[in-house]
């Protein structure tokens, strides 16, 4: 065969050495300190913080809020640090290697992804059980299973969104900035704090674009132990968005590759 | 001049040569106020939606909240942050073996650092009053002005204490991510300290910018219900705190230089 042979590279070795390698390389910056702070004391602390604020303003319900919270601090891992991920590449110079490199890229990202899969599920777990214990929001037995799906549902679709930032980011000098928006917008958008038709409807639009908006929704309306017809609603939403994002993430990745190729600049710190 | 003749220094031309290193540092690239802002603006947006119909004075709350945040993102991360960035540009060593002693330049870089925290403060004022659609009404514009630089100053007392410490640890932006929301609370930046249980006043108390917006409040909100010494004392209190940081700061990093020469452990990242 004439020309140049693109070596064939296994679906899921390339998914595995992906999520082993991930946490060394381009998700070295979550250490195992960082991981367990993310985990137990970022959850604690953001949902005292607006507990307190939600107190003091004596309008709202501090279970509410707290249960918002609880979820809505998975965007650390799942957003703020996939997203960082590309940045990560950039400044140790690996960037323009996994650009040529014929591996599968659904594998790549979704190997990538599976280290702040785990950590997301960890986070909101640990968020819904400082809910429970310490700020009354009732959990039924019951609920767990409902609870489960839609928590795992949320973690790869929030995972999936910050994989599609970092796509993003690829095209940007740097992704703190990106990443410090999804941060927190959730907060305001996403019905953490408040319902979201309390918003003016532009925003609600900008909120139903965020897949966390849809796994609260789902999480909620799991504690809430509501019929499963309507909690299976919020999941499809959920899974949706989900696929949708890892979708557009693979698809911008492939735009950006092509550019990256052709003008030999776009992977430059 | 003999070689062993005492190096000569002079602590403003460092002090002023610092500053203009990060003002020109800033004027290069002034995106990096974005990312201390985009928290502030959003807490403050939540907060005040969710200070919406409790009175006439929570506005105050809200900007007072997020612009304190804001001057945290500037003030105490920059001051914090600017050792760590000496370490990774490689000019921690060459900074701290010069003649002129560290602090200087760590003054230089905090003096820069209230000034843009200043102007994060005003545009995070400026865009939760555009929200509010009205001006909150503040008895004494003047006064409270001239807290609000108080407020800056005390933040930066904390930020010089943080930045002496980070020359020993390379866990600063993991203790600035993770105790993020642990200081807002902790210094009942969106809520009066004495909503907190009791237990943990003391700790609060600890901090220069605890006393200074509960002095701030007591000047801004009519009614307010802060501690229970008043404006007076917790004015005087935030000073006698100030002062007792910046001696701290003084002695911590005379001792941090001496050491790190002594020991030449310093690139030891």
């Amino acid at each position: 065969m004439a020309g140049v042979t693109v070596p064939r590279i296994s679906f899921w070795r390339t998914f595995w050495s992906n999520a082993v390698f991930a946490p060394r390389t381009s998700l070295g910056f979550m250490r195992v300190d960082f991981v367990l702070g993310t985990i137990f004391v970022i959850p604690l602390t953001q949902m005292v913080f607006f507990a307190f604020v939600v107190k003091l303003a004596m309008t709202g319900s501090v279970a509410y809020t707290a249960l918002g919270n609880a979820v809505a601090t998975v965007t650390y891992s799942s957003v703020f640090s996939v997203c960082q991920t590309t940045d990560s590449e950039k400044q140790q110079g690996t960037m323009e290697h996994l650009l040529v490199s014929p591996a599968n890229r659904f594998a790549l990202y979704i190997g990538r992804g599976l280290l702040p899969i785990l950590i997301s599920l960890a986070t909101v777990s640990v968020g819904l059980v400082y809910a429970a214990l310490l700020f009354g929001v009732p959990i039924a037995a019951s609920a767990i299973p409902s609870l489960a799906v839609s928590v795992v549902l949320t973690a790869f679709a929030m995972v999936g969104f910050g994989l599609l930032l970092g796509g993003v980011a690829l095209y940007l000098r740097t992704s703190i900035i990106l990443g410090n928006i999804f941060l927190f917008v959730g907060l305001l958008l996403s019905g953490v704090n408040f319902p979201t038709s309390a918003l003016p409807a532009p925003l609600r639009y900008a909120g139903d674009a965020l897949p966390l908006t849809w796994g609260l929704a789902a999480i909620r309306a799991s504690v809430a132990n509501g019929p499963i017809s309507s909690v299976g609603l919020l999941w499809v939403a959920v899974g949706l968005s989900a696929a949708i994002s890892f979708g557009a993430a693979i698809g911008l990745w492939k735009v950006f590759e092509r550019r990256a190729l052709t003008t030999g600049s776009i992977a430059r710190f | 001049m003999t070689a062993n003749a005492p190096a000569q220094y002079s602590g403003r031309r460092s002090t002023v040569a610092a500053l203009r290193l990060s003002l020109l540092g800033f004027m290069a690239d002034p995106q990096w106020l974005i990312p201390s802002m985009i928290a502030p603006v959003i807490f403050g947006l939540v907060s005040f939606e969710l200070f919406q119909g409790s009175g006439p004075y929570f506005l105050i709350y809200a900007i007072l909240g997020a612009g304190m945040m804001s001057m945290w993102g500037q003030t105490l991360y920059g001051s914090g942050w600017a050792t760590g960035q000496d370490r990774e540009f490689g000019t921690l060593e060459p900074t701290i073996q010069a003649p002129s002693p560290y602090v200087y330049v760590v003054l230089g870089r905090v003096l820069w650092n209230v000034v843009s925290g200043l102007l994060g403060g005003l545009i995070v004022l400026g865009v939760v009053i555009a929200a509010a659609g009205y001006p909150p009404a503040i008895p004494n514009p003047v006064g409270f002005a001239v807290l609000f630089v108080f407020v800056m100053l005390t933040l930066a007392a904390v930020g010089v204490v943080f930045a002496a410490f980070y020359v020993y640890t390379r866990y600063a932006g993991f203790i600035q991510n993770i105790g993020e929301f642990a200081f807002y609370v902790g210094t009942g930046c969106m809520f009066p300290v004495v909503l907190l249980p009791f237990w943990t006043n003391p700790i609060a108390l600890i901090f220069p910018p605890t006393w200074a917006l509960d002095a701030l409040r007591y000047l801004a909100i009519p009614g307010y219900q802060g501690f229970s010494w008043g404006f007076g004392w917790d004015l005087l209190g935030a000073v006698g705190t100030t002062a007792v940081y910046l001696a701290i700061a003084g002695t911590v990093f005379h001792r941090v230089e001496r050491h790190v020469l002594e020991v030449g452990n310093l690139s030891d990242y």
